[in-house]
């Protein structure tokens, strides 16, 4: 059986949209010094003993990049693995992270975790617009000529989908672009807080985000995620070396990363296609192996922080309803009476979230490293309440991979 | 360690060109795979994939890849390394109990891309990949040169690790058929073109089309499973530096480091004696001689004096190794395959007589950078 694992620590790079005073391995190196920096008893050289590493490497144009970086992370003669699954890459570093610590492999007790990403160094758009199409191939013997593609290509990339899902979820939970706004200006206003994020706007209002052009209807240009370089690291450890490494050490309970199909679009060659891509069966399925494992029977009572994967703000509505923390289509009556707000019964994105700050491989990280924060105190914009069960929660490929990772200041035997 | 079963593998013949599609060749070998242990989709808890967006030339290239793979509604992930490395990331998800049954796949069809082009993009961007000078090839250039100017060993004599490898392929049915050759001679592969010098091309494992599939399961679930799982003793794995220059390239330190954590984890102190067969991923024939010194099978430099045929001291690479096929992605994953073949006498026509131990390596990088071995053992 696999050991309790505990977080002793998470730090971040300053993000913004070009890093250009840094290389990726120094980008990476900024967020290693500010993970390990707060965890002053922890040698870097003796007491790290394995790494995990992962980004987009389409992204950047450098292939397998741990391979030149190995120096700038420590990790010279030392255990290395890469991950890499598109949006979720930093919830599958460290869903990875706890893997390589429970399983108990000889020597290995404490494992630095590193997702990061550089866009400005490559073209973001571009790398996604091959996510959106199934085989092209496959789409000829359909029938589907290249001009159509090219069009099939312009609703590709991320923005594409997601107009799909937000209209889909709007028509279900019957709100305006206003609630989507709403969702925003939470958003925002809570990144100002945040030394690291990237779009920091403490006043920002709901009409000044009606005020911007359609970028694919109802997403509006301020209602979307920037782009950015930034990097994450959290360091997880067994829990009898955290109680030594830190105050209070946040225990991994759960962790799942659950796909559903790819298809999106209707024909494909691989699946029959979500007809809905709001329903999201892949998000429901990971957040009840995540809750199974943890214990969880009432997410809703149980949980005390969310922080949800939303580069547009239809999603962060619809992760909520999904992984069990609100009923169907009332997350957006929660922004209205201002339950997710800092002071609120059930804080959520405090950090920002995804809308607010994406450097796409590390966005699935920082969730739960902010989340892990929450609970150990330390987080940049603490909420009022105590924080005893967080969740930390990613999303990517084709609209259908989600990583759930819900971490508790108590063990999870307790509970089990 | 706890030990873990490998309860089922399937492995796709190799071709330089298989001219069938990329999801089909997946389907085939992890169906395959599921079909011959006798369980079903939904006996699937966790799925970890082996691609590379750059080797597939696509963003996420493990998305389109969820149905064919047995990935759906179950707990799924990618190593974007080695086939091998893949098998390292399930093994964790099995040790820690949360999971019964794991599928690792991992393959790749270099015939659509322009393989070595494809790993010029792992180069230092800034310093090293604009002159292009130093590549996965020239790298085997270097490796070769350095191991032979330090050790004194001769061409003739990596040669034969060439003939040895391609002579065991000939007899492995799911071998690269360009690779095959029974009447192969050191002169032939000494008289091939130049890859990039001393390497010629024969001693190159030439990139082709091909996936691997590989289920592993906690022990007591693994003898439920199957009358004959292998096990999975132990493993070691660890990171060399980049750049070549602060490498000594006539060594394998990260293998060295690999193999020590690995055999220990095992309980062996002296693999020469203990283990049976080694199937290991050498990229260049040269890789192999030095793998096998950092195994500590022979000393620094005298590897190429180490009989390692098939009814030799230790057999190394029955199946051909790496230069009977070298599907990126996979490659390290059917060494596991075939290592596992012969611990259950599944091996027609390269079985190792009584073979009760194996070790099998994975790598990536340029020179071997970060390795990775299992240690093996049949059910006894």
């Amino acid at each position: 059986m696999g050991r309790q694992v505990a977080i002793v620590s998470a730090g971040f790079s300053e993000h913004a949209s070009k890093r250009s005073d840094v290389s990726m391995p120094e980008l990476v190196n900024e967020a290693i010094m500010d993970c390990l920096k707060k965890v002053p008893s922890v040698d870097p050289n003796k007491d790290i003993d394995a790494f995990v590493n992962g980004n987009m490497p389409a992204f950047e144009g450098a292939n397998i990049p741990e391979l030149w970086m190995t120096d700038w992370m420590g990790a010279r003669n030392k255990p290395l693995m890469r991950v890499t699954t598109g949006g979720t890459t930093g919830g599958t570093v460290a869903i990875a992270g706890y893997y390589n610590v429970t399983a108990g492999l000889p020597g290995i007790d404490t494992v630095l975790a590193i997702a990061f990403e550089q866009q400005s160094q490559g073209d973001t758009a571009t790398g996604l617009a091959s996510v959106a199409y199934g085989e092209i191939s496959i789409l000829n013997t359909l029938g589907i000529s290249y001009e159509t593609l090219g069009r099939l290509l312009s609703a590709g990339a991320a923005i594409g989908v997601a107009a799909y899902q937000a209209t889909n979820y709007m028509s279900k939970a019957r709100i305006t672009e206003e609630d989507l706004a709403r969702v925003v200006v939470h958003n925002r206003r809570m990144a100002a807080k945040n030394w690291w994020a990237h779009l920091r706007m403490p006043n920002l209002t709901i009409e000044e985000v009606l005020d911007t052009p359609y970028v694919q209807y109802p997403l509006r240009y301020g209602m979307l995620c920037p782009a950015s370089d930034g990097a994450c690291a959290m360091l997880f450890t067994t829990e009898e070396k955290a109680k030594d490494m830190c105050d209070i050490p946040v225990y991994v309970n759960g962790v799942a990363s659950v796909a559903n199909e790819t298809a999106v679009l209707g024909y494909d060659g691989s699946g029959s296609a979500q007809v809905d891509p709001s329903a999201q069966i892949g998000a429901m399925r990971s957040s009840e192996l995540a809750y199974a494992q943890a214990g969880i029977s009432f997410p809703r009572k149980e949980i005390d922080y969310a922080e949800v994967y939303s580069p547009f703000p239809n999603q962060e509505l619809m992760w909520l309803e999904k992984l069990g923390l609100f009923e169907e289509t009332t997350a957006p009556q929660m922004y209205e009476n201002g339950t997710i707000a800092l002071d609120g019964d059930l804080p959520v994105n405090c950090s920002g979230g995804v809308n607010s700050t994406n450097a796409i491989g590390a966005s699935a990280m920082e969730r739960p490293a902010v989340a892990a924060q929450q609970i150990m105190g330390t987080a940049d914009n603490q909420v009022k309440k105590t924080v005893h069960t967080s969740i930390g929660h990613g999303w990517g490929g084709s609209l259908n991979l989600c990583t759930l990772m819900v971490m508790s200041d108590e063990p999870q035997r307790k509970w089990r | 360690m706890e030990k873990v079963g490998i309860v089922g593998f399937n492995q796709v013949k190799l071709y330089s060109d298989a001219n069938y599609g990329r999801y089909e060749m997946i389907f085939e070998a992890v169906r395959g795979a599921i079909d011959k242990a006798g369980l079903k989709k939904k006996d699937i808890t966790t799925v970890i994939s082996c691609t590379n967006d750059y080797y597939d030339g696509r963003t996420i290239s493990n998305c389109w890849t969820v149905e064919v793979g047995g990935g759906y509604l179950a707990d799924e992930s990618k190593c974007e390394m080695d086939g091998a490395h893949a098998v390292l990331y399930g093994l964790m998800r099995i040790l820690s109990g949360n999971h019964k049954l794991a599928v690792i796949w991992g393959g790749s069809m270099p015939s659509c891309y322009p393989y070595h082009s494809a790993r010029l993009y792992e180069t230092d961007p800034t310093w090293e990949r604009p002159l292009g000078y130093v590549n996965d090839i020239t790298a085997g250039g270097f490796q070769m040169r350095a191991y032979m100017e330090k050790f004194g060993v001769s061409k003739e004599e990596i040669a034969r690790i060439a003939v040895k490898n391609r002579k065991n392929a000939a007899k492995n049915p799911l071998a690269l058929a360009e690779s095959q050759n029974a009447n192969i001679t050191v002169q032939d592969v000494l008289n091939s073109d130049v890859y990039s010098d001393p390497v010629t091309e024969l001693m190159v494992a030439q990139p082709c089309d091909g996936v691997a599939a590989l289920l592993l399961a906690p022990e007591r679930q693994a003898l439920k499973i199957t009358d004959n799982p292998v096990w999975i003793t132990g493993v070691g794995y660890s990171q060399d530096t980049y750049y070549l220059g602060e490498r000594d390239l006539s060594v394998s330190k990260s293998m060295e480091i690999a193999s020590k954590t690995a055999l220990n984890a095992a309980g062996i102190k002296n693999p020469k004696n203990e283990i049976d067969v080694a199937e290991l991923f050498e990229a260049y024939a040269h890789e192999e001689l030095i793998f096998t010194e950092a195994l500590g099978l022979a000393e620094k430099g005298k590897a190429a004096s180490f009989n390692s045929e098939i009814n030799g001291e230790l057999a190394i690479n029955p199946s051909g190794g790496a230069i009977g096929g070298n599907p990126p992605c996979a490659t390290g994953l059917i060494r596991i395959i075939e290592a596992a073949k012969q611990l259950r006498g599944e091996a027609n026509g390269y079985q190792v007589k009584g073979a009760k131990k194996a070790i099998a390596s994975g790598q990536i990088g340029m020179c071997a950078q970060n390795n990775i071995l299992f240690v093996l053992e049949g059910n006894v």
